[in-house]
């Protein structure tokens, strides 16, 4: 009965030496320290307005990297604030009343137009290093990527199980490890693949982000966006060629290399336990990993480490026993203390208070500067603006839908074109926009046209992921009835896979007005091949006022766009999406 | 066991809470109980009568809006340590090995190191769960997940295990062995567990397990009536003095779940019990393959595998609608509802109809339609009924009319417009034509 007691497949974990995993991860270890110090150095390089970029190919790794640094840095504080917003928003009724309209307004307005204020106001304070424009272009991609994962982490919070929380209370946790112990994991799903998004998301202007003119002044910090951008200016068709190639390089490295694993691991946390349909995803990184040796034996090392640490603080400890409650007491009474809780929440929301009345005031003044005639002009554009978008929005649907369903229909289609959709939809579109916009003067087609099909390069993907994943969701049964019943095609069409992917549809919609609205400030003003297109909208007026740093029009153009957007974004959108759901939901 | 100290006291208590429609609902009125050292009590009653609730109150995972809790004599602030909890979905975090969960309450009672480990490992081991330390919940059945709750509580060695339901999300089979187990680690005293609150849905559950069992009273929830059990341990449940006791709990729930009409006020407007149509058939059908049409409640609900509430609540409905009569608590079919019962489906509807229209609800719901030629906003129906029945989620009360409106042919709804208008008008010859 040996045998039993000691199964063959059971090795004893450290026999395995060193592997190729080790070294791949050791020189990955080297590289990201030699990029994080490379990437230090350049933030505390003298100011310099624009640097020179350098249009040769062995330059592009480096520029790589540093748009990669950006990205990344700037998603990390997006987790920060995703955390802390997310969970003030739950904790505090008063907070979730004010802070829900927030985010919702804040994710639908375009950031872009906040730039030149960041960029000036973070220079001024520091004048003499490129720290400032480098924060501004990380605030920048933080912009885009922060809402929807804030939003992910509240409502993770929100539909928590009560006993799990009534559970950790009768187990005494304080609020502190609750949180990294019971809310963080069950929100970590949401909070990577909303990760992923963002980091995509993230992307989109990059180009504006890294060059950008304001008044006289150019800014240029080096980067994949300022070679693509310089590589236009020059006409430079090879280096812009190896741009694009370098950004695709670069998302499906982020892809494999970070997404990928983590999609994997977080399936750990999933809160129910049934399996969700189809196989599990699996990573061939997270696979290689798991089998190396090191991360074992460095957590091993670390664990002893950590105990003979222990054991010695113990004897230093003692004399700081007496006193430690004492020092812990306090902020652990703000945390806990319902009086001192209300105390802090209330300085919050004055602070936000008074920062939202100081930002209306300063608005106010600049649009009063405004004349009856800019006033005419800002509204002949949005209305200009908005027809492009309505019409983005039905160019897109109109491939996308049937495209989506055709997709969705089959699982293993679905799975098999999953990672390159997702790709290919990471990729800015406004890097290619300079590319179609030439291509189409070859064939005769204007800006005021070409600007819609700009626009839905940045807005479609949303629509066919939406389409796809409200097909594949579709219950099995559904679809046997239908064989069974043997329907014709068109009736399946139309009774089964358009009405179960219409909730989603609008949800689409939704994402890929908000894409092209953004996308209409790059897509109606562009330079390429040395020359300077626009045509009239509230994109192109927003972008000009920009460049001839004329800020009362720019504050009145970003005012009129996040208006519109955001009222249509509530009565439209919104009506047709509770319709859609309560009409067309499958859960009902 | 003899009873000791007064443990844990609930004075005066009421709980309300607020829907997410924004109905106040009252769960606990005016409540007080008592419970001492070396006690179990078991509270039953039907769903929504703020059992669960008292026993958090109890856990001090919630204050009571008005009266007070005590634990020693003192009024609790926040959760009580003394205690610790059994639930009913387990409420294992599923990112934690079951060594992990077990551990979770002991950190913040300061036990750490090898003390913990030993802690552990004595909870594992009283629950037999054993060689499963390194496991991950979802690698486990629904009962050895409850075995990890329970050994999870044992852990902490707490003064009193409140238990919310703890077997009444497992298989019957499972229910039984762990409730066995349970009633032998409460009486060994190595467990240093001694006081036990069980909330139940089972009335056999409650006479295996308590001392004293607390019957609730819902709409809102209250004590109706608290009842010793002196059978001795270990009790078996096919003796006549554990069956004599069950008959006793019975009649007691009976008389709190199908209460004798007032005979006054005969107007008196009452909510028509949330059943569907095909339950109010279904026992019908069954009544009349039962010998001279008629069964207690109790027998009903096990015959037919629903719960007793459930059960009782179909039981109002067929009355409401003269298809029964509940003497005591025997369930009598009445002519009325054998003849029904021999119709046709059009002439089943029509019956239906006529006798829906008495009932005082749906006359009165009649009454307002008429008056607004034949529609209104569900709105305005959802404000009346939530004036009338507080206590009552107007939603689902509304989905019921709605259901039985449209079965009976009585009135249609259209769920995109949100109204609900007047369809056949009740004529009052239809069952008469059918009954002759």
């Amino acid at each position: 009965m040996k045998l039993l007691r000691f199964p063959p497949a059971l090795a004893p974990p450290d026999v395995r030496r060193l592997g190729l995993a080790d070294v791949a991860i050791l020189c990955l270890l080297g590289g990201a320290i030699a990029a994080v110090v490379a990437f230090a150095r350049e933030f505390e390089a003298p100011f310099s307005q624009a640097v020179a970029i350098d249009l040769r190919f062995s330059a592009l790794p480096r520029y790589t990297l540093y748009s990669l640094a950006r990205g990344v840095l700037a998603l990390l504080i997006s987790y920060l604030f995703a955390l802390s917003f997310g969970w003030t928003a739950a904790k505090s009724r008063a907070a979730e009343r004010l802070l829900l309209p927030l985010l919702d307004i804040l994710q639908s307005i375009p950031v872009l137009g906040f730039l030149p204020g960041l960029v000036l106001g973070l220079m001024s304070l520091f004048p003499t290093r490129n720290v400032g424009l480098e924060l501004a272009a990380i605030l920048m991609i933080f912009t885009a990527q922060a809402w929807n994962l804030a939003l992910s982490f509240y409502n993770s919070l929100k539909s928590l199980p009560e006993p799990l929380r009534e559970a950790c209370q009768v187990a005494g946790w304080r609020a502190s490890r609750t949180f990294w112990q019971l809310e963080v994991p069950a929100a970590a799903q949401g909070l990577v693949w909303n990760g992923m998004l963002s980091m995509a998301g993230g992307w989109f202007f990059l180009m504006v982000n890294e060059a950008f003119r304001l008044g006289d002044h150019d800014y240029r910090l080096p980067g994949i966006g300022s070679y693509m951008s310089v590589a236009l200016d020059r006409g430079d068709s090879t280096a812009a060629f190896l741009a694009i190639l370098a950004m695709v390089v670069m998302i499906v490295c982020v892809d494999q290399l970070l997404w990928r694993p983590l999609v994997v691991w977080v399936e750990k946390f999933r809160l129910d336990d049934t399996a969700g349909g189809g196989p599990a995803p699996s990573s061939w990184v997270l696979d290689f990993l798991r089998r190396a040796w090191l991360p074992r034996r460095a957590a091993l090392l670390q664990r002893r480490a950590y105990r003979r640490a222990r054991r010695a603080a113990r004897q230093l400890e003692r004399p700081f026993r007496a006193v430690g409650p004492v020092i812990w007491q306090a902020p652990r009474f703000a945390f806990d203390h319902p009086l001192a809780r209300k105390l802090g929440f209330g300085l919050l929301f004055a602070a936000i208070g008074a920062a939202a009345l100081l930002g209306a005031r300063s608005l106010w003044l600049l649009l009063t500067q405004l004349g009856a005639r800019d006033w005419g002009a800002l509204a002949s554009s949005a209305a200009l603006t908005f027809a492009r978008v309505m019409a983005a929005v039905v160019v897109s649907t109109v491939w996308a839908l049937p495209a989506g369903v055709w997709i969705g229909r089959s699982p293993r289609l679905a799975r098999a074109l999953q990672p390159v959709i997702q790709v290919v939809a990471s990729f800015p579109a406004p890097m290619l926009f300079p590319l179609v916009i030439l291509l189409f003067e070859r064939i005769g087609v204007g800006l005021g046209l070409g600007a819609v099909a700009l626009m839905v390069l940045a807005g479609q993907w949303y629509i066919l992921f939406n389409v796809i994943s409200a097909v594949a969701a579709i219950p099995e049964q559904l679809k046997d009835a239908a064989d069974a019943f043997r329907l014709p095609r068109l009736a399946r069409w139309r009774a089964l896979y358009l009405p179960a992917a219409f909730p989603a549809l609008v949800t689409g919609w939704v994402t890929a007005a908000g894409g092209a609205w953004n996308g209409s400030i790059v897509a109606e003003y562009i330079e390429a091949g040395g020359t300077l297109r626009t045509t009239k909208g509230l994109g192109s007026l927003i972008s000009e006022a920009t460049a001839h740093a004329n800020f009362p029009l720019l504050a009145g153009g970003i005012a009129l766009m996040s208006l519109i957007v955001v009222g249509w974004n509530r009565l439209v959108w919104r009506s047709l999406m509770q319709w859609a759901q309560a009409r067309f939901g499958l859960a009902a | 066991m003899t009873a000791g100290t007064l443990l844990l006291e609930a004075r005066h208590v009421t709980q309300r809470f607020r829907l997410p429609n924004g109905q106040l609902l009252e769960a606990l009125r005016d409540v007080s109980l008592s419970v001492c050292q070396n006690e179990v009590v078991a509270l039953v009653g039907p769903s929504g009568c703020g059992k669960s609730t008292l026993l958090r109150l109890f856990a001090g995972l919630a204050r009571p809006a008005d009266g007070a809790v005590l634990y020693r004599g003192q009024p609790l602030e926040g959760v009580l340590g003394a205690a610790a909890m059994v639930f009913q979905s387990f409420a294992l975090l599923p990112w934690l090995t079951v060594a992990e969960n077990v551990a979770m309450g002991l950190e913040a009672r300061g036990v750490d190191g090898p003390a913990r480990r030993d802690a552990v490992a004595r909870a594992v081991n009283l629950v037999g769960l054993d060689g499963f330390e390194q496991a991950y919940p979802k690698e486990l059945s629904g009962g050895m997940k409850q075995r990890v709750g329970f050994a999870r509580a044992l852990a902490v060695a707490p003064e009193i295990m409140l238990m919310d339901e703890p077997f009444g999300a497992l298989d019957p089979l499972t229910a039984e062995n762990l409730r066995s187990q349970v009633v032998d680690l409460w009486r060994d005293p190595a467990t240093g567990v001694n006081t036990l609150v069980v909330v139940t849905h089972s009335v056999e559950e409650a006479v295996f397990l308590a001392g004293r069992i607390v019957v609730f009273g819902s709409n809102p929830g209250h004590v109706r009536e608290e009842l010793e059990n002196p059978l001795p341990y270990p009790r078996q449940e096919r003796s006549p003095e554990f069956e004599d006791m069950v008959d006793r709990l019975h009649a007691i729930l009976t008389a709190t779940l199908l209460p004798e009409p007032a005979p006054a006020a005969p107007q008196r407007l009452v909510p028509f019990p949330r059943v569907h149509v095909s339950e109010v058939t279904g026992l019908l059908d069954h009544l009349l393959t039962r010998p001279g049409g008629k069964g207690p409640v109790f027998e009903l609900a096990e015959d037919l595998g629903v719960d007793y509430d459930r059960m009782s609540a179909v039981v109002r409905g067929a009355e409401q609608l003269g298809w029964v009569t509940t003497p005591g608590e025997v369930v009598q079919l009445t002519q009325a509802g054998r003849d029904v019962m021999a119709m046709d489906d059009a002439a089943h509807k029509d019956a239906t109809r006529a006798r829906l229209a008495k009932q005082p609800l749906f006359a009165r719901l009649v009454a307002m339609l008429k008056e607004s030629e034949g529609a209104v906003e569900d709105e305005e129906v959802l404000a009346d009924l939530t004036i009338y029945f507080p206590f009552i989620p107007a939603d689902s009360l509304f989905g019921t009319i709605v259901e039985w409106g449209r079965y009976a042919e009585l009135l249609a709804h259209d769920a995109d417009a949100g109204r609900l208008s007047l369809l056949g008008l009740p004529d009052g010859t239809s069952e008469a034509r059918s009954e002759a």
